[in-house]
């Protein structure tokens, strides 16, 4: 059996370092403007390539640029310059779906991921592709079954990409599902004049609807006003299928996300990857690793369409529904590699002995602590209160400016 | 004629080209960015801003409304 890559999102420096330390084969990322999640608070800028494809090449992982936007003719000249930046940089391949973008990665000798915005739903299209990318990403619609014919196909009838080497099949294993065939959705567009086809989707599907009459302003009483937001994907459960099936690339979704989501959903996934390849997968492990999910960012878990069935489930709250919640605490201040210590400025939540904390910074990525003890100027407190200048052991090096967030249990609402 | 001034986060722009549209009096695509620009505005450190007349005024609050990054404000 294949090794199947794990592939992870990054948003920022910060995702990118966690991805790494939980043991990603691949990253992918989005540049300024063409990107289809523009809305992020980061987005890496065409001067910070170099810096990813370094950092990645460093860690021997690959790297991809996601171009996957709607390309006007105003856009070409720039998508020009992120392949050609992309190529210069040593970046790994592209993720594109216009056929501009995918032709000209073509010329330049950049490898191409055929985006799942192209819906790629049979062998015949993967066939089309396989003229111009190695990698064909399929459609999150189509079911195991189906994965499992275009991968035997390509083996059998030796279909190669440019390469010369034979297609690679990736799937989203995690993470969140459109409402509508992704990459076909104007909710947003029609709504607000903000497409999702550029990065700007103000998930419309994600909020609580009413059913009103107009002749009698009568409502419908509806079990679930979330009418159009499914759970999130979650392929754990029957992960060693889709590995079975011959998929080489495990992709999660999620650039948007905290690095700390990152981190856990990639840990996950790769300890799942390697469990099937040992072959001690079992559902024991799998209820283990699916608590550990539930800690992250998540509206609840489906199977999506993946085991055939008609739509997805309904998420029943408005975003997430982790068990654990962020609250932000402060900054490090300082960190004493020999004691193992880190002094932290407290400012926003005041931490408590015992409390769980994440550290998260650029270069530090994500680190797990607990609060064992905490003193303020040497003495030893239960509380800190706020402000507050502390010092915790942290056994994992943090460093100045890395933020802290406590970890609380959240309440959970009801129907989660 | 009454003027009134507008805004734009040049770095916020995604080239929808949605202001481009609607009030190309005061706004045109720069094909080499990819991003819409506002015609004879000036720099003010990250902001690109301008005077319109009282006419151009619907127009612009209409592309203020549909920018999807909230880049144009007008005062």
């Amino acid at each position: 059996m294949e090794k199947a890559e794990i592939l992870a999102p990054v948003g920022s420096f910060e995702s990118l370092k966690a991805a790494i330390d939980a043991g990603c084969d691949s990253i992918y990322f989005g540049v300024k403007q063409l990107n289809m999640r523009a809305r992020r608070a980061h987005n890496f800028s065409l001067d910070e390539l170099k810096e990813v494809a370094s950092i990645c090449k460093k860690h021997q992982i690959k790297s991809y640029i996601t171009l996957n936007t709607l390309l006007y003719d105003h856009d070409l000249p720039l998508m020009r310059r992120i392949v050609d930046e992309a190529v210069s940089a040593g970046i790994d391949a592209i993720i594109c779906q216009d056929v501009s973008a995918i032709q000209y990665a073509n010329e330049k000798g950049l490898h191409v991921h055929a985006s799942t915005q192209l819906s790629i739903s049979n062998i015949e299209s993967v066939k089309f592709y396989s003229q111009f990318a190695d990698t064909i990403v399929l459609a999150r619609e189509v079911d195991l079954k189906m994965m499992e014919e275009v991968c035997r196909a390509i083996k059998e009838e030796r279909i190669s990409g440019p390469s010369g080497n034979l297609i690679r099949i990736e799937v989203f294993v995690h993470g969140a599902l459109c409402i509508a065939q992704a990459g076909r959705c104007q909710m947003s567009l029609l709504q607000s004049n903000t497409s999702a086809q550029r990065g700007a989707c103000l998930h419309e599907c994600r909020k609580k609807y009413r059913i009103i009459d107009d002749e009698t302003d009568k409502e419908l009483i509806l079990e679930n006003q979330y009418v159009m937001s499914p759970k999130d994907l979650c392929t754990l459960p029957f992960l060693d299928k889709i590995i079975k099936s011959g998929v080489a690339v495990l992709k999660i979704e999620g650039r948007g996300r905290s690095p700390q989501y990152v981190n856990t959903v990639v840990k996950v996934y790769k300890e799942a990857r390697d469990a099937v390849l040992n072959n001690n997968f079992d559902q024991d492990k799998v209820k283990k690793w699916i608590e550990e999910l539930k800690t992250v960012y998540n509206r609840g878990f489906c199977d999506g369409y993946y085991l055939g069935k008609p739509l997805p489930e309904w998420s029943k709250v408005s975003g997430n529904v982790s068990t654990d919640e962020r609250l932000y605490a402060g900054l490090v201040n300082h960190y004493f590699p020999k004691a193992g210590i880190a002094e932290i400025q407290i400012q926003a939540n005041e931490m408590r002995k015992g409390d769980r904390f994440v550290v998260m910074g650029k270069t530090t990525g994500v680190k797990f602590a607990t609060a064992d003890s905490i003193m303020i100027d040497e003495k030893f407190v239960e509380t800190s209160g706020k402000p507050s200048m502390i010092t915790v052991p942290v056994s994992e090096k943090v460093r100045k400016n890395d933020k802290v967030y406590i970890l609380k249990k959240r309440e959970q609402h009801e129907g989660a | 004629m009454k003027e009134h001034r507008i805004t734009h986060k040049k770095d916020k722009c995604i080239g929808c080209n949605s202001c481009v549209l609607i009030a190309p009096q005061n706004w045109q695509m720069n094909n080499k960015e990819g991003k819409a620009e506002l015609i004879g505005a000036k720099k003010e450190r990250h902001l690109r801003t301008a005077k319109i007349f009282e006419c151009d005024l619907e127009a612009n609050l209409t592309a203020e409304k549909t920018c999807p990054m909230q880049a144009i404000k007008i005062d």
